[in-house]
């Protein structure tokens, strides 16, 4: 296989104290990874490292073939690969469609077409697209944010939680969302709560624990680990 | 006093003093939306800009209308100037600094102004500017000229923001700046852009002051409080809070001189600030950002 994302040995923070230690991951293309892991082991900050928010001490990451390790934010969305961050996600003040005119910032000229892609993905938000997103509901919110995310045709799709706090029927919209994607020749990363039905659905997944690797393999395995079953999936 | 004396004397000064600092609170309301935090240079920009019209009309012979935008470009320049040499490292430090910064950058500006043109009173040369009646309204020409620009500016910097791809990118980045960068938006261009309307901006409020009043050293300085009143009492980061402000305070403070001596007119500005921050810290319109 050969990878779309990799990361290796990524140690890292946000100011002196690293909290990534040496952490390594990789995503192939049309695959679908889950993140889990306990709260604060680092789950989304290894996402914000790989985007460059945070100071990355050591390591590399590269995104299909190209070293993107320092890179400022804004050039490495133009490396193929976009982000929808557990918090904050959408622009509060600007409408549905402004969110996703943003998204497409980089493309010149027509985007037409990545626009009617995302409101077939989204059918909901076509009636919304003059509403002000900070005005949506919470699932309805994350369909914007991963709307936007996706207006750049990316090749890899970092997604932060986007099940958090979501009725059961709007999660398994979002997985759907996420296969439909994957579909589409996307790889997808996926940071979960839900463990369980994340494991289920994805193609492998990472667990972490204190901005370390615990262990990877995929979906199944990780299910019927009983190490893991116990520590992680509340089994 | 009738209701034509009345107009004649406070309501029409008051609205040109209040588009005045319109123009001033939208340029403070645009620095803090984008970079968050206050600026005290802006007054001091605002002469800087209206020496540059000076400069240019005496240097070609244009009239001072037509050096505006040539003035606006070297203000936007100027500011562009000093955001590189004394905001840009400070960046990431609490913007309080940056604020008190900017107050040594005011002092700065207001020297070079000096030190070129003295501290004399000058005025733009723009022919007779005797009042003209209708129906009773006695307005003179350069009045006119004044809120008619201004609302020209304001509609255009509206449309601006609302419908071009840059626009949006400022509101995006006053939204949520990490976003913005995540969606490809170089938040360095948009702090230059927004410094390049800012300084335009602020070049067009110093020539409206001078057009209606003097040009001097001092001039900028003086509406500092008033349009930062203006921003407030509007609600910080709304333009139509920052129009509808500059018009509160520049009307009270030509009216004020009903109760205060005309010396004393610029102490409503402070009294609005101080009643704004009491009873409606957010302003008239709820602050946000753009
Ligand atoms: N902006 C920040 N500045 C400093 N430290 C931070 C920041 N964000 C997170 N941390 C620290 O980094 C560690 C990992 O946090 P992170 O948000 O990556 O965890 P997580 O796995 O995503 O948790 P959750 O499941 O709650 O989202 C925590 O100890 C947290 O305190
Ligand atoms: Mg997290």
């Amino acid at each position: 296989m050969t990878a779309l994302l990799t990361m290796s040995s990524i140690s890292g923070g946000y100011g002196d104290a690293d909290i990534l230690h040496d952490l390594s991951m990789e995503v192939g293309a049309r695959e679908i990874v889950a993140i889990i892991g306990p709260n604060g082991a680092g789950k989304s900050t290894a996402m914000k490292s790989i985007f460059g928010l945070l100071t990355i001490r050591s390591g590399t990451i590269v995104v299909d073939g190209t070293d993107i390790t320092g890179w400022a934010p804004s050039r490495i969305v133009r490396s193929g690969i976009c982000y929808v961050p557990q918090v904050a996600n959408v622009f509060y003040d600007m409408t549905v469609h402004e969110n996703f005119e943003m998204g497409a910032f980089l493309r010149n000229g027509d985007y037409s077409d990545a626009l009617e892609r995302v409101y077939e993905m989204f059918p909901d938000m076509k009636a919304k697209q003059k509403a002000l997103a900070g005005s949506l509901s919470g699932g309805q919110r994350q369909m914007v944010a991963i709307g936007r995310a996706l207006m750049l045709d990316p090749k890899v799709l970092l997604l932060d939680e986007p099940t958090a706090g979501l009725s059961p029927k709007y999660m398994e919209q979002i997985f759907q969302t996420c296969r439909d994607i994957r579909n589409t020749g996307v790889a997808l990363v996926l940071v979960e709560q839900h463990a369980k039905q994340a494991l289920r659905f994805a193609d492998r997944g990472y667990v972490l624990a204190a901005g370390r690797n615990r262990c990877d393999g995929t979906g199944v395995d990780l299910l019927n680990n009983r190490f893991i079953a116990e520590m992680f999936l509340g089994a | 006093m009738d209701i034509s004396s009345f107009i004649n004397f406070f309501l029409i000064p008051g609205i040109i003093l209040g588009s005045i600092y319109a123009l001033g609170a939208i340029g403070v309301t645009l620095v803090y939306a984008i970079m968050r935090h206050g600026h005290f240079a802006h007054g001091d920009l605002a002469t800087f800009g209206a020496f540059m019209v000076l400069l240019f009309s005496a240097s070609s012979g244009l009239s001072p209308y037509a050096a505006l935008p040539i003035a606006a470009v070297a203000a936007g320049l100027m500011a562009i100037a000093i955001d590189w040499l004394f905001y840009t490292h400070l960046r990431t430090l609490p913007k309080i600094i940056t604020t008190i910064s900017s107050l040594g950058v005011a002092l700065m500006l207001r020297a070079v102004v000096q030190i070129f043109w003295g501290v004399n009173t000058l005025s733009y040369e723009t022919g007779i500017a005797r009042p003209e009646n209708w129906f009773g309204l006695r307005i003179k020409p350069h009045e006119v000229v004044t809120v008619v620009m201004v609302i020209g500016l304001v509609v255009a910097l509206e449309i601006f923001l609302r419908h071009s791809k840059w626009g949006k990118a400022m509101r995006a980045m006053s939204d949520n700046p990490d976003l913005a960068s995540l969606c490809g938006i170089d938040n360095r261009k948009v702090i230059a852009l927004t410094w390049m309307l800012v300084g335009a901006l602020c070049a067009a409020s110093g020539f409206f002051l001078g057009l209606n009043t003097q040009v001097k050293s001092l001039m900028g300085w003086n509406i500092l409080l008033p349009t930062f009143a203006a921003a407030i009492l509007g609600g910080v980061g709304r333009i139509e809070g920052a129009i509808l402000g500059g018009l509160i305070v520049g009307i009270c403070e030509e009216m004020s001189v009903l109760v205060i001596r005309s010396e004393y007119k610029v102490l409503s500005g402070f009294v609005i600030l101080l009643l704004a921050l009491l009873i409606r810290p957010t302003g008239l319109f709820r602050g946000k950002v753009l």
